[in-house]
């Protein structure tokens, strides 16, 4: 089992203490040597794939220098000022250094060492009840009330219903694009424990689970009238560098291990379920798939239908969403109000 | 095909490596399957071992039995080493990945681009290795990934896997860990207990099967203690073409008629292909490329006027119980412009569809269409057109609607209708063209015609042109004016919808009234119902859910139809956010301004059953 969160600002394996991309551009900008290697190798990685970029002598003098450079360990916060900036410069080293298309990709974002509890403590104070007592209630219909006694949850949680379900005309009934940039405001903008509690209700009966599967909008930011092939819905949200990012986070922070008690990368639910909730608004939005309130079930708006020769690694990847018990305890430790003791 | 065969059974093989394990270890065991007879493999590690996306280290622990695949430490890895690997590494566990090549020969120096390639992952544990009493039955039979690989239909039979762990045997020499292939009978797999090989015994056919699924048994003998573990070993069969593609009931061909729809992109007929091999839809283009179908002909024409479209789906066969994948391809005769009312031909249009990857003369087949395109005809029915017109109309009444024969059924097709002015001074009403160029709509645009005399039986000419042939065809239009005038009432508003109650609303008239006076809907009051309560000018017209050309011409006419503004109260919007689709109790409109929906208050009776018997 991994240790207690380290206070940030030092960290846990010894390595530098991380500059977010943008600050360390500026480091390398500020200093010739650096700047004019940096140049080098981004017109080495473009459109060249590792090893043809290490066969040439310039470009791998370029890496050598660069690893010393804060550009090679930056990372990049969700939600960050200039965050689209910040991914930019992380994907202009980073792509072109993978080994072809890799399937599970390392997060841009720094690792997150908040925890469940430290939203269950903030929720109880302003619901002023322990989510976990009342049995009777509509856990999703209570998320709802809650966030509409909160100014800037309620202000951000109506643009994107409003604009969700506003049509546009007869043949298109709504604006997807604009839905999913009011959906990316609300999870970035509104803390978790309004969101989470919307998003991640526990439910015992249909019509909280439907309330709870509505939550996104999703006739408007979820559903198509095709499905994709789960494969080619990856590669399109691989050409855009925050669909990437919010992908590679979500597969480092959910990701399966058989090492620990609860399944999920050093037994952190928060950073699981944040980056669920961060690819919402995106090309590979996951939702609830049905009303069930006995098995919860999340997908991306995807099938592994026709994917030939491919289909082994797309069911694989399909089932880090639907079968994943890391993300699926974590929303059940939510929805319980429950989370991880970890020894001191 | 490639230019040799050889390849790896699994994408990814897994390992965990401790401190201080001494030079010699043994860690896995790597196959291949071969494509032909013959081929012997040769593996290969690059010079790399990637640590990370960026950082990556020269490998000085790990080596490969060039002619086994056996993958060992060749130098123990330190602390040192291990805090070395670990930097950049910011999960709870360090990887580092090693990829294995493999090549038909001998490998020659720094040969790292094989395109034949397997990632070997290896988990960095920070400790020592257990001891074997410390593991778990789990782990000592089998590792952390799914026993999962896929063999290639059609080719040689080989050994694909060990179930043996390499690592462990070495370590725990004094165990008894014996291990058992459960598999239906007949499946083309054997186990071979003395080198605990698992082996594909015969070329398997995709088409016949395309999922092995067995159980891998292990038992560990510790003493009298005996603990079994079972995991599934499943294996996919990898699909190459070699079915032909062919006809569902033999049907090559399909009738295209070309009549009252002639617009671009109408689907004319369409026409199936079925093919046992499967189709991936990702990458697309290159399944498009691989499967074609082109129209054959040499009449410019023709390929100007007609497209293929093709689109496959994913359909499955069941050749004996198992489910099998395969693909139903369409090929859709499209209209690629829109045809003219004159064009009249009929012909056969063939379309080739090629197989490309299909090695055999059976890969195309030719589908034939047998394409009519029909004239149509621009004509009134043969009748004149009357319309009684009442006298108390106002501005923008709807009348009536024209229409040639079979107008409805156009599509692509864009007629305009005129009226040719009398040689009268009495011309009240006007036509306006319909959404769809389709029909026109007549509608009163001078009111103040109607309250003259003289005015009382118009002739009309009506011409309909079709824009692209320049085709036209007249008829004869009546309208009778009829009715008394009715006296204006006072400070009426000019729009109906600007009334609350019946009452107001009966008495007034407004733009767009046929017969001088308001029409009051009375809605169910059922919550908030597209059946609501409102003032209009026409209930045939409004609100109908649509606001057709002659409700846009003017705001006041129809905003329940056609307001783009605040509706304040309970509500529902139309489509494209126009108009009122469903209201609370009574909607009514201030035109180019709000639009309010509300619940009339319940009128208390004036005097109840008691305040009677004291009057």
């Amino acid at each position: 089992l991994a240790g207690p969160p380290s206070p940030p600002g030092q960290d846990p394996r010894g390595w530098r203490a991380a500059v977010d991309c943008v600050r360390a551009n500026e480091l390398c900008a500020a200093e010739p040597s650096c700047s004019s290697r940096y140049r080098t190798l981004r017109q080495c990685l473009a459109g060249r794939d590792r090893n043809t970029m290490l066969a040439n002598k310039e470009c791998q003098a370029a890496l050598e220098v660069l690893q010393e450079s804060p550009l090679y360990d930056c990372r990049c916060k969700r939600g960050m000022k200039k965050e689209l900036q910040c991914l930019q410069i992380y994907w202009s080293i980073h792509l072109g250094l993978t080994e072809g298309e890799e399937f599970y990709e390392a997060s841009p974002y720094e690792p997150v060492t908040s925890r469940l509890s430290d939203i269950f403590r903030l929720a109880s104070i302003f619901s002023g009840m322990d989510p976990a007592t009342n049995s009777k209630s509509n856990h999703c219909l209570d998320a709802a009330k809650a966030c509409n006694l909160n100014d800037n949850c309620k202000r951000l949680r109506s643009g994107y219903i409003s604009t969700c379900s506003k049509e546009v005309s007869a043949t298109e009934h709504c604006s997807r694009r604009k839905c999913h940039k009011a959906l990316r405001q609300f999870f970035d903008r509104v803390p978790s424990e309004y969101t989470y509690r919307l998003l991640f209700c526990s439910c015992k009966d249909q019509a909280c689970a439907e309330r709870r599967r509505q939550t996104i909008v999703p006739s408007c930011s979820y559903e198509e009238k095709e499905k994709p092939n789960c494969l080619d819905l990856r590669n399109t949200c691989r050409t855009d560098h925050l669909c990437r990012s919010r992908l590679a986070d979500f597969h480092t922070n959910c990701q399966a291990s058989f090492q620990s008690l609860t399944s999920c990368p050093g037994d952190n639910y928060q950073a699981c379920l944040g980056s669920y909730a961060g690819l919402i608004g995106f090309d590979m939005t996951p939702n609830y798939v049905n009303a069930s309130t006995t098995s919860i079930t999340i997908s991306p708006w995807c099938s592994c239908k026709g994917s030939g020769n491919m289909e082994e690694e797309c069911e694989k990847f399909l089932r880090d969403f639907t079968e994943n018990p890391c993300l699926r305890n974590a929303i059940q430790a939510f929805g319980n109000g429950t989370d991880v003791n970890l020894s001191p | 095909a490639a230019a040799f065969g050889l390849y790896f059974p699994r994408k990814e093989y897994s390992e965990n490596v401790y401190i201080d394990q001494p030079a010699g270890t043994p860690l896995l065991r790597i196959h291949t399957l071969r494509d032909s007879h013959g081929e012997v493999a040769h593996f290969h590690l690059c010079q790399n071992l990637i640590i990370s996306r960026a950082r990556s280290h020269e490998n000085h622990w790990f080596q490969i039995r060039e002619k086994t695949g056996l993958l060992y430490l060749s130098k123990s890895l330190d602390r040192e080493d291990f805090n070395m690997l670990s930097v950049g590494n910011w999960m709870p566990l360090s990887k580092v990945m090693l990829y294995v090549f493999l090549s038909s020969h001998p490998f020659q120096e720094k040969e790292c681009d094989s395109a034949t390639r397997t990632t070997v992952v290896l988990s960095l544990m920070n400790a020592t290795a257990p001891a074997c009493s410390s593991l778990t039955a789990r782990q000592l039979c089998f590792t952390e990934m799914d026993l999962s690989f896929h063999i290639k239909e059609n080719k040689p039979p080989g050994t694909f896997h060990q179930l043996q762990l390499p690592s462990v045997h070495h370590l725990c020499q004094n165990l008894s860990i014996s291990y058992d292939l459960l598999a239906a009978e007949g499946m083309p797999f054997r186990y071979n207990e003395n080198t605990t090989g698992v082996s594909v015994t015969q070329r398997l056919d995709r088409e016949e099967r395309e999922r092995y699924e067995l159980i891998a048994k292990c038992t560990v003998r510790e003493g009298f203690r005996e603990m079994q573990v079972e995991v599934p070993f499943l294996v996919n069969v990898l699909d190459e073409d070699d079915s032909p593609p062919f006809l569902p009931n033999g049907t090559d061909t399909a009738e295209a008629v070309v009549e009252f729809n002639r617009k671009e992109g109408t689907v004319l007929a369409t026409l199936t292909v079925y093919d046992a091999d499967t189709t991936p839809i990702y990458p697309l283009e290159s399944s498009r490329k691989k499967y074609t179908g082109s129209i054959i002909t040499d009449d410019p024409w023709i390929s100007e006027t007609f497209r293929v479209e093709h689109i496959f789906d994913e359909i499955h066969f069941s050749p004996n119980g198992s489910q099998v994948r395969g693909t139903q391809h369409e090929y859709k005769l499209v209209l690629n412009k829109s045809i003219s009312v004159t064009e009249h031909r009929s012909f056969q249009l063939d379309v080739l569809v090629n197989d490309t990857e299909f090695p055999g003369p059976e890969r195309s087949v030719m589908l034939h269409f047998n394409v009519s395109i029909l004239p149509v005809s621009i004509q009134f029915p043969n009748m004149t057109y009357q319309f009684t017109v009442n006298r108390n109309a106002e501005r923008f009444a709807q009348i009536g609607k024209i229409c040639i024969e079979n107008c409805m059924k156009f599509r692509g097709v864009n007629i305009s209708y005129k009226l040719l002015s009398p040689n009268v001074s009495c011309y009240p009403v006007s036509i306006l063209q319909g959404r769809e160029g389709k029909w026109g709509s007549l509608y009163v645009n001078d009111s103040s015609v109607l309250r003259r005399p003289e005015c009382k039986e118009i002739q009309y000419t009506i011409q309909a042109t079709d824009k692209q042939s320049r085709k036209h065809t007249k008829t004869l239009l009546t309208i009778v004016l009829e009715g008394t005038l009715l006296k204006k009432e006072e400070d009426c508003p000019d729009s109906c919808a600007v009334s609350k109650h019946r009452a107001e609303c009966e008495e007034c008239g407004g733009l767009g009234v046929l017969t001088g006076r308001c029409q009051w809907r009375q809605g169910s009051g059922k919550g908030i119902t597209t059946n609501y309560s409102t003032c209009t000018p026409s209930i045939k017209t409004c609100p109908d859910g649509t606001c057709d050309v002659i409700e846009s011409k003017d705001p006041a006419v129809c905003p329940q139809d056609c307001t783009s503004g605040n509706i304040i109260g309970g509500h529902g919007k139309g489509t494209g956010n126009l108009g009122i689709k469903s209201g609370h109790g009574i909607c009514y409109c201030f035109p180019r301004q709000n639009c309010y929906c509300e619940k009339d208050d319940i009128k208390e009776q004036l005097c109840d059953e008691m305040c009677k018997t004291v009057i």
